[in-house]
């Protein structure tokens, strides 16, 4: 009750001055896109109004991050006006966008441009391009706010099968294009100066539409249609995959980069079956990944090789896999007798114990520190994965080969997530994560069915470890430290327990975000510290919530209020 | 013979060492059920406070130890305490009434980012660096069996910091105060109990130890580097584990255990030193798996 007390009292304050801020917002977020943004041309040259999603050649003469904040400023001025549900989530989403990508160029023109001067009036130019954008930006939040923020609506509309499918066609296909976006924004690793701006303000143009998108209940939506179609709805997306390296990312060094991403985010998947799924925490994880890697490091005939068999990839992988699984059994084992807490501590013993084997070449088949280097690439139908491929007229980058591959991989293993988060297994395993003594006196076997889930999350993670060591390389106990089996945890918990699309995503803002931000490289893990805690406090349940309750990490109220609105009541309290 | 007699002191004062963190965590446990992951970061921070210090300190007074080395050991207690206080205000107090497993990973990222900080911002992180000469030389000689005085400063200031503990708790009005919360915190709230200052105080005092941890592990170690919070803290946890969680007794006699273990089996068990860890990790497993509660816990604490 006292959740519906905070928001009126803000509304209060607020509510007859929402449409009209939100109106202000939106014009003012439209005028500073057509105001200068810089006082000078930068050493480095002008600051680049260029980033790859162009539709046409410079609408109104503005191109880049100025057309980002003038279609979110017109954005914001149709959701003002226009009849449409949850408005005030939907301004607020895009106010934070807007905010967002005026905050981050003026932040950059300032420190590239030696002050404030850049961004106000120097030398007889006057810039206040960003100032505006930023005051837009927080207005239409301040409005979002005065309109009130009702929790998302569900909407009942069950389209026919052909407009579902044709729906979920374009939706994935607006994804492929924003993933492509993403990847080639500010071109690749160092030769932009401004790379890091132009992606993270690109990042801030599709959080805003994306945020404006789910207050506005379309993705919840488009989630429970892509469920009820969900195999159409892999094909799709697997398709999608395998269309990129024919986007502006198809070429060595993205391919390179989405294979690994892909590759993480398979495994990813496997830790969201024994975390998000049977909601036990596991923080030695990686080391299944490690094990796989291992095993099929030995059977590749490589030179530093040490069982001196040369298997086919498809058949080392199957080792690779299964000799994981039977580790994640052994180390599930404990969850017999442990839970909770000591079970995250004693899994975490059991990956530092990997770490340690492996670094003191236990059993002599690890090399220790010095790897297992020169594993050959995969190679099928007397093709090696690692050279570039032609297709009729196409010819695609090197590292294509292995990204398909792996999206397979990808999809494989999602599909296998699917169907067993919606199988009888899957239904015991919720229930254990819910509420495990009432799931035992239903006459579900929680000791087999939590092993089970530490095997198959484990065997996942052993052929995702297959195809990691091949396409590496080189198999070195470095890559599968305790630091890993966080980020992995992290992408999970970032996308959503329970999520398919979630972990992918989670795994691919880890995975890219340090691609692009070569600048802060130094800060990366801290950042990752701080948006550990951060994402606990206020979007514990992830980026793409699973739909079903959760026990673990956020319920959402039976009234449907989201979590964090629930935490914002006390604070209003003591106030 | 003489090998083994010099294990176990060593064993002994690598225990004390650990004694002093792992009280941190299980009073914290003890308290709100919160593995504090980041209480081993704690303990490093406490230790670059301590030489940062140090570094601080005008020449003249670098050279006489009688006031250099109290001043470090001020210096640490307070960033110890500093960062553990923050850390609780900002990232767990929030949380406290959120599922379990959120503390437990926001907990992580705060481990996280306390080693990243000072790798980035603390100058020549990255290396080892070397601990002050202040602390008193030689060894303590009792038949075959050396002890660095460094060594014995440890064992006594753990012993005695442990029974000041353990009295303050069992005597003291505010102790009474901590136990009703473990025991259970809404009740101690109607008998007017702030929860909130004893949960601080908790932190405090884990902080504290964790900041003399510390400065002892560089004078003890003569370098630290920031790797030392993780390995240690784990240890450290471990004993908490095996002494029973939340018992301050059971805390310090399970962290002499795990330095035994340490210097023991890296002495004799195959592999040597290189695998002392597994041997540590191998016992905490068998204890949490046929023992939870730990040597000196009540069984029905346990209530993962």
């Amino acid at each position: 009750m006292s959740t519906i007390d905070t928001t009126s009292g803000k509304r209060s304050a607020l509510a007859p001055l929402g449409k009209p801020l939100a109106a202000v917002g939106g014009v003012l977020g439209i005028v500073a896109a057509l105001l200068p943004w810089v006082t000078f041309s930068l050493n480095d040259g002008n600051w680049p109004d260029k980033s790859t999603l162009q539709f046409f050649d410079a609408p109104l003469a503005v191109t880049g991050f100025r057309w980002h904040v003038l279609l979110l400023g017109v954005f914001i001025l149709v959701a003002a006006f226009a009849p449409i549900p949850s408005r005030g989530r939907v301004v607020r989403a895009l106010g934070w966008g807007l905010a967002v990508i005026s905050f981050i160029n003026g932040a950059y023109i300032t420190s590239k441009g030696g002050g404030l001067g850049a961004i106000t009036a120097a030398e007889g130019v006057t810039a206040f391009g960003s100032i505006a954008g930023l005051v837009a930006g927080v207005l239409t939040i301040l409005a979002g706010y005065g309109i009130g923020l009702e929790p998302v609506g569900l909407w009942k509309f069950k389209p026919s099968k052909p407009i579902a499918y044709l729906v979920l066609l374009v939706s994935f296909a607006a994804v492929l294009f924003a993933v492509a976006a993403m990847l080639t924004t500010g071109g690749v690793g160092t030769s932009n100066p401004y790379a890091g701006a132009i992606f993270l303000s690109f990042l801030g143009f599709a959080g805003g539409v994306l945020g404006a998108l789910s207050g506005v209940g379309f993705v919840r939506w488009l989630s429970v249609l892509s469920e009820e179609h969900r195999v159409f709805s892999v094909i799709v997306l697997a398709a999608c995959a395998l269309l990129l390296p024919f986007t502006d990312a198809g070429n060595e060094y993205w391919m390179t980069v989405a294979a690994n991403i892909g590759i993480y985010a398979a495994t990813a998947i496997g830790l969201n079956i024994v975390v998000g799924l049977a909601g036990l925490l596991d923080l030695g994880y990686v080391a299944f990944m490690g094990i796989g890697a291992l095993v099929a490091a030995n059977f590749s005939g490589a030179a530093a090789a040490n069982f001196g068999i040369e298997l086919p990839f498809p058949v080392a992988a199957v080792i690779a896999a299964v000799v994981a699984g039977a580790f994640g059994a052994i180390v599930g084992s404990p969850t017999l007798r442990v839970r909770g807490d000591y079970l995250a501590i004693v899994t975490l013993a059991f990956g530092e114990i990997f770490t340690r084997s492996a670094q003191n070449d236990i059993g002599g088949i690890s090399n220790g520190s010095n790897a297992i280097p020169g594993i050959p690439a995969v190679s099928l139908f007397g093709k090696e994965f690692n050279r570039e491929l032609t297709l009729g007229a196409v010819k695609l980058p090197a590292g294509v080969l292995y990204y398909i591959l792996i999206v397979l991989l990808v999809a494989a293993t999602m599909a296998v997530f699917a169907n067993l988060k919606f199988s009888r297994i899957g239904r015991a395993w919720i229930a254990i994560r819910e509420d495990e003594d009432a799931a035992r006196a239903m006459g579900i076997q929680t000791g087999k069915k939590k092993i089970l889930a530490f095997l198959i999350g484990a065997t996942l993670a052993g052929l995702a470890g297959a195809v990691f060591a091949h396409k590496n390389g080189t198999v070195s106990y470095e890559s599968f430290k305790f630091l890993e089996s966080v980020t992995l945890l992290a992408a999970v918990i970032l996308g959503g327990m329970g999520s398919i699309p979630g972990a992918v995503l989670g795994a691919s803002l880890l995975f890219v975000l340090p691609e692009k931000l070569r600048d802060f490289d130094n800060y990366r893990l801290m950042i990752f510290g701080l948006a550990l805690i951060l994402i606990m406090r206020f979007r514990p349940q992830g980026l793409i919530p699973d739909r079903h309750r959760r026990a673990e990490l956020a319920d959402e109220d039976v009234g449907g209020v989201p979590v964090d609105e629930v935490h914002e009541v006390p604070k209003e309290a003591k106030a | 013979m003489s090998v083994l007699l010099q294990q176990l002191a060593n064993g002994v004062v690598q225990g004390s060492l650990i004694a002093l963190i792992a009280l941190g965590y299980t009073m914290v446990y003890g308290i709100i059920q919160l593995i504090n992951f980041a209480h081993g970061e704690v303990f490093m921070v406490a230790s670059y406070g301590g030489l940062a210090t140090f570094t601080l300190l005008p020449d003249d007074l670098k050279k006489s130890p009688a006031v250099a080395l109290p001043l470090m050991f001020v210096g640490g207690i307070v960033v110890a305490v500093v960062v553990a206080v923050i850390m609780e205000r900002f990232a767990y107090r929030p949380l406290r009434n959120a599922p379990r497993l959120a503390p437990l990973i926001t907990a992580l990222g705060v481990s996280v980012f306390l080693q990243e900080a000072v790798r980035v911002w603390y100058p020549n992180a990255t290396s080892n660096l070397p601990y002050p000469k202040v602390f008193p030389e030689g060894n303590l000689t009792l038949g075959p069996v050396n002890i660095p005085w460094t060594g014995v400063l440890l064992v006594v200031l753990s012993v005695g910091l442990s029974i000041l503990l353990q009295t303050y708790i069992n005597r003291s009005r505010m102790g009474r105060a901590m136990r009703a919360t473990a025991q259970d915190p809404d009740t101690a709230k109607l008998m007017g109990v702030n929860p909130d200052r004893v949960i601080v105080l908790t932190f405090i005092f884990g902080a504290v130890l964790a900041g003399v941890a510390g400065v002892m592990f560089g004078g003890y170690l003569s370098n630290i580097n920031i790797d030392m919070g993780f390995q240690n803290g784990i240890f450290a946890f471990t004993a908490a584990v095996l002494g029973g969680v939340g018992s301050i007794r059971g805390a310090v006699i399970g962290a002499f255990i795990i330095g035994l273990i340490k210097t023991l089996a890296g002495q004799y068990m195959p592999g040597g030193t290189q695998y002392d860890y597994v041997w540590i990790f191998v016992v905490l497993i068998l204890v949490l798996v046929f023992r939870p509660q730990g040597l000196f816990g009540e069984p029905e604490r346990v209530r993962a």
